[in-house]
């Protein structure tokens, strides 16, 4: 006896999952409302910024021409950085470049850029409600609730990011746990782009994307990063939130340790803060990720936990607009069939295990567990800086042979050869 | 009877930034309906549900104020229909520009009891352009209106004025731009922006208007450099100390030289 | 030929001096009293038209006579002050004109036909400099009251006026306040909790023999302040020797109005507050603490 749907699917969260979800839902025929408690979508998202592209491309073919892209990265940088001391390792590829596999967006510009992309494709954006709960009757989720209003649907879907209070407080989803998280602390400081591309050494429209580990973090569970944007510089650390609480420190001082680093301080020179923020990430890999389907819902992105820290890179965004893709074909197969039972809607989870979301999350299960070993944040970076002072440091002193050096090293370090050995094997198993 | 009101899409220059050659960046800045504007379109509401009148939005502005978007976000807030003139020799419109583009699009509109615009814009803050609209209407204006009711062929009106407030009587249309607390403003709920979905939205073409002036130079505001001195406030009374006698030693305090 | 427009106080010094480097003569509008006309005519000003007592007539309904005037006077530049009605009435007279009206005036010049206006734009956060052939309406801050020099002469000129009439007055604060001119204003800000908790700042500024003002919530929407104590673009414009602002965020629409502030002391418990950044003293902490503390220190000796 239910009243009519006011829409076949209801999207609350026009971040990258949702508005994905939406745009493809909408080019299926289906009406479809789309929702975001901020006044302009996006104006609340936050992202370190480097988005892998395929998926995108996938659904807007012309997505390197037209969307807001800040610049392609062809440089990838790894950085051990050390008190006074930093190691690297250089990676550059003109296919990259080529191909457009990564570049760096800003979410300020990108989220308005899908959510119009959406309302072209007559999805009806509400932006500026905050969706309260989800509606539910008989256990099934019938629309979603919003102050005074209620709104119906076939099936809704919750793409309302890393906290998904939506799910998690009709009892469909368990709270994440604290080693599941981390906290993102960003900024982006303007400068102009000639002195950009000379400090990354990277041509006009060309970027450098940056992973730091070691001292950027205190010790703490986590990196830095630091990646080029057409007129600004991304700059931020993701800190393992129980690693943090036990060591005693706020996300932002060490993040004011990380800028005041003379590695990033000599990036980031002359340049002004733009903005600053704060937001989870989801990092507990696969396990997190749990069921995403119920009776008229599904979940996607963040709110369903996917996303993937390998210590070098967060991938969340691309595993957002994967698992969109998947949940479109999942949701208009289960209203066509007029099925919008868990059954009905299977097909998003069968589309999402065979496409790379799946295959990828599969891939890293071991990553979180292997990036909680604090060597990785404490110890190797100084290791591989003592090693290289003996080859570089001349200092008049007889050399020792390359072997005795990094043994030397190793020495001074305290970490045992079977110590190295066995995280380089957790390493290689889990990334 | 219609009531018409004016609102302007536009962004806080609080988010913007300044170059170092003066050039302001509104990219990163969002637009929304003026902060006081909503104001307006509550008050226009108000007066249109007592007297039974349409509530008709009115903005002008480049491209962007006539995306659905904008458009939504005006009608959600209660207005009935909207007329927008969107061209991009309105961007950079100044007040009298856009006032002029108002009072245009205002000429092909009949029987309007009472024109409402807002307090001031968030971006420009002249509080300029319902004065210059009412000037080349040739309509009464008043500004820091607080309450408004429609009698036959007459206007009542309170408003502020230092010290006070006023009532006023007028005959005939008038442009009115209200106080900033003239009325609460309540944020739109999902079922507002599905209506605002489904009401019209009329596109009214630009005609030219006056240009302001032309750019010689721009430059990042100077004032006096500031100190930027951080007393330390873990201990109140010593943090005061501090204060007091650094302010002693700088001559600003009573008795300091003048 | 440059015009100003008077409406109802005589507090325009500002306008006659910018009015008086200008290019040409100086002519007066004077909208309000006989006695308001007959103080302009003696300020410095070339010639005074006067449109008659208003009676029960709101200043504002004198627009179309203003900009009959501006119309037959053809102004390279007319100024207006930033009072409610002065900004209608300029306004008229841009309509008349079709002039551009710009704000946040700082410098203006002009020379053989061309006008030079430096003024900020967009609450302040930067300045531009433009040029103008026809003519231009500038809002300037109106100033105190111009020292007597000169007599101009004083034309009466029957005005057409726009069918409206003030039928009711309710007087609530009957202290008017002149905020320019205090050597040192407190600024209070929504970090107050409770409107009694005002008595803490009134003892600050007391302590400092300095004028209570506050930012716009205070003074519209709380109430709790008359309108004319609130700073910012569209408040009062200040330039004291020392502001404490006090539970203030600083926002650019309030900070407008108190950069010209020779020593700006700054009280926030948000360490990234926007004020601090612009303060020569920043006190990171409670005001509840801090500002009774201060209060103490002053009182010692
Ligand atoms: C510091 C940091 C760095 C990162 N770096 C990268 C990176 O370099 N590359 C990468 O790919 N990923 C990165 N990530 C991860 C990435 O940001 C996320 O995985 C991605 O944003 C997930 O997208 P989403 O659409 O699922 O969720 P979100 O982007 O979080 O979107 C959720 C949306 O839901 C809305 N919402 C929430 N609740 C409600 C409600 N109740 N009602 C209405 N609307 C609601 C929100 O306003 C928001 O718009 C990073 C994350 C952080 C924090
Ligand atoms: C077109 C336009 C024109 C405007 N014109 C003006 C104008 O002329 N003048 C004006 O003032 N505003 C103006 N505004 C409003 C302006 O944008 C701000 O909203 C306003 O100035 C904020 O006032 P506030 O600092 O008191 O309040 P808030 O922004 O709410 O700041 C309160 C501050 O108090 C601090 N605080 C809280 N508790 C404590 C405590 N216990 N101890 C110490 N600090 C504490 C908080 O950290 C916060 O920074 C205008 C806005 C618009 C859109
Ligand atoms: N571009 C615009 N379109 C419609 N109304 C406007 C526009 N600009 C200003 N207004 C109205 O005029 C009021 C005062 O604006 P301003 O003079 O810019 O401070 C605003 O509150 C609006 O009601």
């Amino acid at each position: 006896m239910s009243a009519e749907p006011d829409f076949d699917v209801i999207v609350v969260g026009a971040g990258v999952a949702g508005c994905i979800t939406a745009y493809q839902l909408a080019g299926r025929g289906l009406s479809v409302a789309l929702i975001d408690r901020g006044e302009t979508p996006g104006a609340k998202n936050l992202s370190g910024g480097v988005l892998y592209t395929h998926p995108l491309q996938q659904v807007f073919p012309d997505f390197l021409q037209t969307a807001p892209i800040e610049r392609r990265i062809s440089r990838n940088q790894i950085c051990f950085l050390n008190q006074d001391s930093s190691v690297a390792i250089d990676y550059r590829d003109a296919r990259l470049d080529r191909d457009g596999t990564a570049v760096s967006v800003l979410r300020g510009r990108l989220d308005p850029w899908l959510a119009e992309r959406c309302e072209d494709a007559g999805v009806l954006v509400m932006p500026g409600v905050r969706v309260d709960s989800l509606l539910i009757e008989d256990g099934r989720v019938v629309g979603v609730v919003a102050g005074e209003d209620e709104l119906r649907a076939r099936v809704t879907v919750a793409a309302d990011g890393v906290n998904s209070f939506l799910a998690r407080d009709a009892g469909l989803r368990p709270a994440p746990q604290p080693h599941q998280l981390a906290v993102g602390v960003k900024a982006v400081v303007q400068l102009p782009s000639d002195i950009i591309e000379a400090r990354f050494g990277v041509d006009a429209l060309e970027g450098a994307a940056i992973a730091v580990v070691g001292d950027c973090t205190r010790g703490v569970g986590g990196g830095g990063f630091i990646y080029t944007n057409q007129g600004s510089i991304s700059v931020g650390v993701v800190l393992r939130l129980d690693d943090l609480t036990a060591k005693g420190l706020r996300s932002t001082e060490v993040f004011d340790g990380f800028l005041d680093h003379p590695y990033t301080e000599r990036l980031l020179r002359g340049g002004e803060l733009l903005e600053y923020g704060c937001h989870l990430v989801a990092e507990g890999g696969q396990a997190m990720v749990g069921e995403l389907v119920h009776h008229g819902l599904v979940i996607v992105g963040d709110a369903a936990g996917m996303t993937i820290n390998t210590g070098l890179t967060v991938r969340g965004m691309d595993l957002a607009a994967g698992a969109a893709i998947a949940a479109a074909v999942g949701v208009a197969e289960a209203i066509e069939t007029g099925d919008v039972t868990a059954a009905g809607l299977a097909g998003y989870p069968k589309a999402l295990a065979a496409g790379f979301v799946g295959q990828d999350l599969q891939t890293y299960a071991r990553a979180p567990k292997f990036l909680e070993n604090p060597r990785m944040y404490e110890s190797y970076g100084p290791l591989l800086a003592d090693a290289l002072h003996q080859v570089f440091g001349l200092d008049g002193s007889a050399r020792k042979p390359l072997r005795r050096v990094a043994m030397d090293a190793l020495k001074g370090s305290g970490i045992g050869v079977g110590t190295i050995v066995k995280d380089a094997w957790q390493g290689a198993r889990a990334l | 009877m219609k009531i018409v009101v004016a609102y302007k899409w536009a962004a806080d220059p609080q988010e913007a930034t300044v170059a170092a050659d003066g050039q302001v960046d509104f990219s990163r800045a969002k637009s929304a309906v003026s902060d006081y504007d909503a104001v307006a379109i509550t008050v226009a509401r108000h007066l249109g549900d007592t007297h039974g009148a349409d509530v008709v939005g009115l903005t002008v502005g480049g491209p962007e104020v006539a995306t659905g978007l904008a458009t939504k976000a005006a009608l959600s807030r209660g207005l009935d229909a909207l007329m927008v003139v969107a061209d991009p020799a309105l961007t950079a419109a100044g007040s009298t520009g856009t006032a002029q583009a108002l009072a245009t699009a205002l000429a092909g509109v009949d029987d309007i009891a009472v024109l409402i615009t807002g307090d001031s814009s968030v971006d420009v803050g002249a509080k300029l352009v319902p004065a210059v609209v009412g000037g080349l209407l040739g309509w009464p204006v008043l500004t820091e209106v607080t309450a408004v009711a429609i009698e036959p062929g007459a206007l009542v009106v309170e408003r502020a004025v230092s010290g006070g407030t006023e009532q006023l009587r007028i005959d005939g249309p008038a442009v009115l731009a209200v106080a900033t607390d003239a009325a609460t403003v309540k944020a739109p709920g999902m079922k507002d922006v599905l209506a605002a979905a489904k009401k019209p939205v009329q596109q009214l073409p630009a005609d030219p208007v006056v240009a302001d002036g032309t750019l010689r130079s721009t430059a990042r505001l100077s004032g006096p450099a500031r100190r930027g001195i951080q007393i330390s406030t873990d201990d109140p009374a010593a943090a005061a100390a501090e204060l007091v006698s650094a302010l002693r030693a700088d001559g600003v305090l009573i008795g300091g030289q003048q | 030929m440059n015009l100003i427009i008077v409406a109802g106080t005589a507090s325009v010094a500002n306008l006659v001096t910018t009015a008086a480097q200008l290019d040409g003569e100086t002519l007066a509008v004077v909208v309000g009293s006989r006695a308001v006309a007959e103080r302009i005519a003696t300020s410095g000003v070339d010639k005074v038209i006067w449109f008659g007592e208003p009676g029960d007539r709101p200043l504002e309904a004198f627009a179309p006579a203003v900009a009959q005037a501006a119309t037959a006077a053809r102004p390279q530049v007319v100024l207006g002050g930033r009072r409610p009605a002065e900004r209608v009435l300029l306004g008229a007279a841009a309509a008349a004109l079709r002039a551009p009206a710009l704000i946040d005036v700082k410098e203006v010049t002009s020379q053989a036909g061309t006008v030079m206006v430096t003024h900020g734009v967009n609450g302040g956060i930067a300045v531009t400099t433009r040029e103008f052939s026809g003519p231009v309406a500038l809002m300037v801050d109106g100033g105190g009251v111009a020292p007597v020099q000169g007599a101009a002469p004083i034309e009466e000129t029957p005005a057409a006026t726009l069918p409206m009439q003030v039928t009711a007055v309710q007087v609530t604060a009957v202290t008017e306040v002149d905020l320019a001119a205090a050597p040192r204003v407190v600024g209070a800000g929504r970090g107050l909790r409770a409107r009694e908790d005002l008595s803490i700042i009134e003892a600050l500024a007391a302590a400092l023999e300095a004028e209570l003002a506050c930012t716009r919530p205070l003074a519209e929407g709380l109430d709790w302040l008359p309108r004319d104590r609130y700073l910012g673009v569209s408040g009062q414009h200040i330039a004291p020797r020392l502001y404490v602002a006090v539970g203030v965020s600083g926002q650019l629409q309030h900070l407008a109005g108190v950069r010209s502030a020779e020593t700006i002391v700054a009280i926030n418990s948000d360490p990234k507050a926007p004020v601090l950044a612009e303060a020569d003293y920043a006190l990171v902490g409670d005001l509840y603490e801090l500002v009774p503390a201060i209060t103490a220190a002053l009182e010692q000796p």
